[in-house]
């Protein structure tokens, strides 16, 4: 039987001429679009602040325009579940099978530091959004990593010194055993003395101690007029429970390390009603662009957003706009174009990227909770109290331990 | 004739998995991932001698693991940077680790031998935590070098996923050739039934402490091509979790039989890729798939291949 | 460091090994009946503390109803899971059940985090139960000293319960030997049913007890979970006298080695399993040879 029939051959040759135009088009490509990539917790313990910066990604693409050098603006996504070698794992995988210009975020101090190794290896930009450390703009800064919104020197240092004038200068703290508590202790210690205060006692608290008890006691002995949390998450909620619990906050103001809106809400706010601690942003800002992206937040997740998201936001937005001034998505030309910018939008005005060291600066809020009666409006659960200038929270460029090299 | 088809088979089996360990940086989601699954079907399958083998439940292993990574880790950044020179030593202290460990747990039996394991792996992890100068602490070992090899560029990623599965294909061939020989024999003979292999002369003690540290070397060489794959060594490698997602690797694989942990460690981290990048309740398909695993499917994966395949591996 | 201070520390030493105490009663009676370890009961007691919010938010606002029912529900629990799951792996190795917890205690901690959020929920201290009393040397919160009296009365009940009841002196017969009490009539798997009811049932109470001190997150339960094995150890498996005074002890380790040298203390307990485990691995109260 004969298989050939009269479709054939010139099913071949159409065949051919086809595939052959598809080679010659796909081979005269234009150059790759921007392609940016968010790495965030989404399924861990601090998924309930930092799984929405997301959407926050996604919002600055699209207010941006959507589309950057001709084409449109690809975005992906990957969750690290807080977890360092699988935050190194899913780098890779960013930057080598998904070819991302850029990562976004990556809370947990561990994981930014490894991702952030990563950059500098495949010569790929990564800001670090969520995670506090100061290496990544000290003793580790590269030329492939930039800081956004806060560090843990800001942190301690903007609600140390305004605490230490405005509730006390007899401090006690109880902080998390681990790389973030120990950091976060010798800048408050640090900002304590620069005012004269005297630290009464600090008590090291193991990971994942539930009962503070303990601790609140000694604290309770020591009669301080603030004591200062160096925790978050379900040990911020602990110890704070407890603290009421032996009438600590009767006498004693509480300033914590981190402490956002969501946080309030999961346990109500007369848990940490007249509590302090330092934002950097705050829903109710007035900065420019900042009630509009606090409208389109709500409209889609019927609540404010909080300040990891507008930092998202800002960063992903000036990221943008540099490739834009650069004309360019190559990584040299645009960290130039970072480097020394200055800029206004809703999380600084304004905010400065420092070439030293990386670090995104700009204001810091000291805000502080407010009792139950005090809250006219949802989710309207901080105060702002005061405003600090970068100058003042954050680090002298020069004294960081960051030697910026080349690329 | 019968043994003809039945080697015919192995060898068909034998060749799908050669092709299959040299084509998985192309055929995994990225190459990362296929080196990482390569070194936990290392761990697994390391851990597989004690559990299946041996049938001692140890919740210690991550120490063992852990070990190898620092210890390969911290001779690369502050000795000599040699990916070789490191391994070795990463082997050598978690042999030696795991015949401390071994010497003093297997006095004890069951859950008790369980409950001592856990105990030194969670001792050698918060020793770990509280030594930053060495380990780096909760921010992890950061910095570790990823040497050339002569003229191997071990930075590419495809290169080093051949390097790894060099090691693998050792290890797997000597691990082989351990259950195999006699002694694994007398191992499995005293699994079954202990007082009877007592009695016919063994040290019982004295085996299990053998097959205890063969099983630290290999995590422990797991433990360093972990190190020199991540470029750093996490904390979490040393905590109790790490152990347990070894025991879920080997069971869902099917335990004691060398190649089930293998296709364990390939399917799960697979599906933790893959999930993971669809849902954020990957936790509880894992959980559901585990329990599974122990309450219907126990030979495991391997079970699963062996009875729809009728095959005898 | 005073006196009055170190007397504070270790007072307080002994609340702290209260929730151990509760928890470690459950997992004691399991592991003596059936011989299993139950690394579910950490997510247990979670789930107790999440019945006990579920009931005040969406049933009725009253911390006492929680109290009483949180419990009776997760007992109501631990015994389906006993009947419909536990029971098709009895005749397999204990290594299998003990597996099985384990990836139950994923399953139903990932449940609770899909509806529930991984933040936490609120729960506050009942009206009647708060400030605190005036001890003499501290004033102390009025609820710790409520839990102390709980944890006790319970640990009297269990022991008065096994000790005293017909059906107790059933219970304690079938954990030396289920077959011979199984050869004499009785029907053992619904003792089984009722004591791993019952041991789920204490750790729901411990949750409820916890919930108003604590962080209520799906998470809550791993913290205890290991600790809890230690306290079993000291005390001794199986042992309701060494679920209590190991509870105790651990409770005391801590708030010594607080008091000593933080950052010791959690490695304390480690160190004191471990040399326990290899010098005398009945524990204080235990009962020799257990399972081998």
């Amino acid at each position: 039987m004969k298989k050939y029939n009269a479709f054939c051959r010139p099913a071949i040759v159409i065949s051919l001429i086809l595939s052959m135009s598809i080679l010659i088009v796909s081979s005269a490509k234009a150059a790759d679009p921007v392609k940016v990539s968010v790495l965030t917790d989404m399924s861990g313990p601090y998924a309930g602040i930092t799984a929405t910066n997301v959407e926050a990604a996604k919002m600055a693409i699209k207010d941006f325009g959507g589309k950057l050098l001709g084409q449109d603006i690809l975005f992906v996504y990957r969750d690290h579940q807080c977890k360092p070698g699988l935050a190194n794992q899913k780098a890779k995988e960013l930057y080598e099978k998904q070819k991302v210009d850029v990562i976004f975020d990556c809370p947990n101090s561990a994981a930014a530091l490894a991702v952030s190794k990563q950059a500098l290896i495949h010569k790929r930009l990564f800001f670090s959004i969520g995670s506090g450390t100061t290496r990544t703009s000290g003793p580790d800064c590269n030329r492939y990593t930039f800081d956004w919104a806060y560090n843990d020197y800001m942190l301690a240092t903007s609600v140390g010194l305004w605490a230490a004038d405005n509730l006390g200068k007899r401090w006690y703290t109880i902080t998390a055993d681990y790389a973030w508590g120990h950091d976060l202790l010798k800048h408050f210690k640090h900002a304590l003395e620069t005012k004269g205060g005297k630290l009464l006692g600090n008590d090291m608290v193991a990971f994942g101690t539930a009962d503070f008890s303990p601790y609140i006691i000694n604290a309770m002995n020591a009669k301080p007029d603030v004591l200062v949390l160096l925790n978050s998450g379900k040990d911020g909620v602990n110890s704070t429970k407890q603290a009421i619990e032996f009438g600590l906050k009767k006498k004693t103001k509480i300033v914590h390390a981190l402490l956002f809106i969501e946080g309030i809400k999961a346990v109500g706010p007369e848990v940490f009603a007249d509590d302090y601690v330092t934002g950097a942003w705050y829903w109710k800002s007035k900065n420019p662009g900042s009630k509009e992206f606090v409208q389109q937040w709500r409209k889609k997740f019927n609540k404010p957003p909080n300040w990891m998201n507008a930092a998202t936001y800002s960063c992903v937005t000036q990221y943008l706009k540099a490739v834009k001034r650069a004309a360019s998505k190559d990584p040299k030309a645009v960290i130039k174009e970072l480097e020394g910018h200055t800029f206004r939008d809703l999380l600084a005005n304004p905010g400065y990227i420092r070439p030293e060291d990386h670090m995104q600066v700009g204001k810091a809020y000291i805000l502080r909770a407010k009792r139950p009666e005090e809250i006219k409006e949802p989710w309207d659960y901080f105060q702002i109290m005061d405003v600090m200038p970068a100058e003042e929270v954050y680090m002298d460029p020069t004294k960081t331990g960051c030697k910026m090299g080349c690329f | 004739m019968i043994n003809d088809a039945m080697s015919k088979q192995k060898i068909i089996l034998m060749v799908l998995a050669i092709l299959l360990a040299i084509f998985l940086p192309f055929l995994a989601p990225y190459t990362a991932l296929a080196s990482e699954i390569l070194i936990f079907a290392l761990f697994a399958m390391a851990y597989d001698l004690v559990l299946g083998y041996a049938g001692m439940l140890s919740f210690g292993h991550a120490a063992l693991f852990g070990l190898g990574a620092y210890s390969t880790g911290i001779i690369l950044i502050r000795v000599y940077p040699s990916a070789l020179f490191g391994l070795l030593t990463g082997v050598i202290i978690s042999s030696l680790a795991a015949f401390l460990i071994g010497f003093l747990s297997i006095r004890r039996r069951g859950i008790y031998f369980t409950m001592l394991t856990l105990a030194f792996a969670q001792m050698f992890y918060f020793m770990a935590f509280k030594w930053t100068g060495l380990t780096g602490g909760d921010d992890g070992l950061q910095g570790v070098p990823r040497p050339s090899l002569g003229h191997l560029d071990l930075t590419s990623e495809l290169t080093f996923y051949y390097f790894i599965l060099f090691f693998f294909i050792l290890s797997v061939v000597i691990c082989f050739r351990v259950v195999n020989s006699p002694f694994g024999k007398t191992l499995q003979a005293l699994r079954e039934n202990k007082n009877r292999a007592m009695s016919i002369g063994y040290d019982v003690d004295r085996l299990k402490l053998i097959v205890f540290v063969i099983s630290g070397f290999f995590s422990g060489l797991a433990g360093g091509l972990y190190a020199l794959l991540l470029n750093f060594v996490p904390l979490g490698s040393l905590y109790w979790t790490t152990s347990g997602e070894v025991v879920v690797m080997t069971i869902v694989g099917g335990m004691g039989t060398l190649f089930g942990p293998i296709l364990g460690a390939l399917g799960i981290i697979l599906l933790k890729d893959i999930i993971s990048n669809f849902t954020e309740s990957w936790s509880f398909i894992m959980g559901v798939l585990f329990v599974a695993s122990v309450m219907g499917f126990r030979g495991g994966l391997i079970g699963i291949i062996r009875d729809k395949l009728k095959l005898d591996i | 460091m005073t006196s009055q201070f170190v007397i504070m520390q270790l007072f307080n030493g002994l609340i702290l090994g209260s929730i151990y105490v509760l928890l470690s009663l459950g997992l004691s009676i399991i592991f003596g009946m059936l011989g299993i370890i139950n690394f579910a009961h950490g997510a247990f007691y979670m789930l107790g503390a999440y019945v006990a919010y579920t009931l005040t938010a969406y049933v009725c606002p009253n911390f006492w109803f929680a109290f009483i029912f949180a419990p009776i529900i997760m007992a109501g629990f631990g015994a389906a899971c006993e009947v419909f799951l536990l029971r098709r792996l009895y005749r397999l190795p204990p290594l299998y059940i003990m597996l099985f917890t384990f990836g139950l205690m994923m399953i139903i901690q990932d449940i609770i985090r899909m509806i529930f959020g991984s933040m936490g929920v609120p729960f506050g201290t009942p009206k009647s139960l708060m400030g605190a009393v005036n001890l003499g040397f501290m004033c102390y919160p009025k609820y710790r000293l409520f839990l102390i009296i709980i944890t006790a009365l319970s640990s009297l009940g269990v022991w008065l319960f096994l000790s005293r009841t017909r059906l107790g002196s059933i219970i304690r017969a079938g954990t030396d030997n289920s077959s011979m009490v199984d050869a004499l009539g009785i029907n053992i798997s619904r003792i089984f049913t009722l004591v791993f009811g019952i041991g789920i049932g204490l750790a729901g109470l411990a949750g409820v007890l916890a919930a108003p001190i604590q962080n209520v997150s799906p998470l809550m339960g791993m913290d205890f979970l290991i600790d809890c094995f230690v306290v079993v150890v000291i005390g001794g498996m199986g042992s309701i006298a060494g679920s209590i005074i190991g509870g105790v002890i651990v409770g005391e380790i801590i708030a010594s080695g607080i008091m000593i040298w933080p950052p010791i203390a959690h490695m304390l307990i480690y160190l004191f399993m471990a040399a326990f485990l290899l010098i005398r691995p009945r524990g204080l109260f235990g009962r020799e040879a257990f399972h081998d």
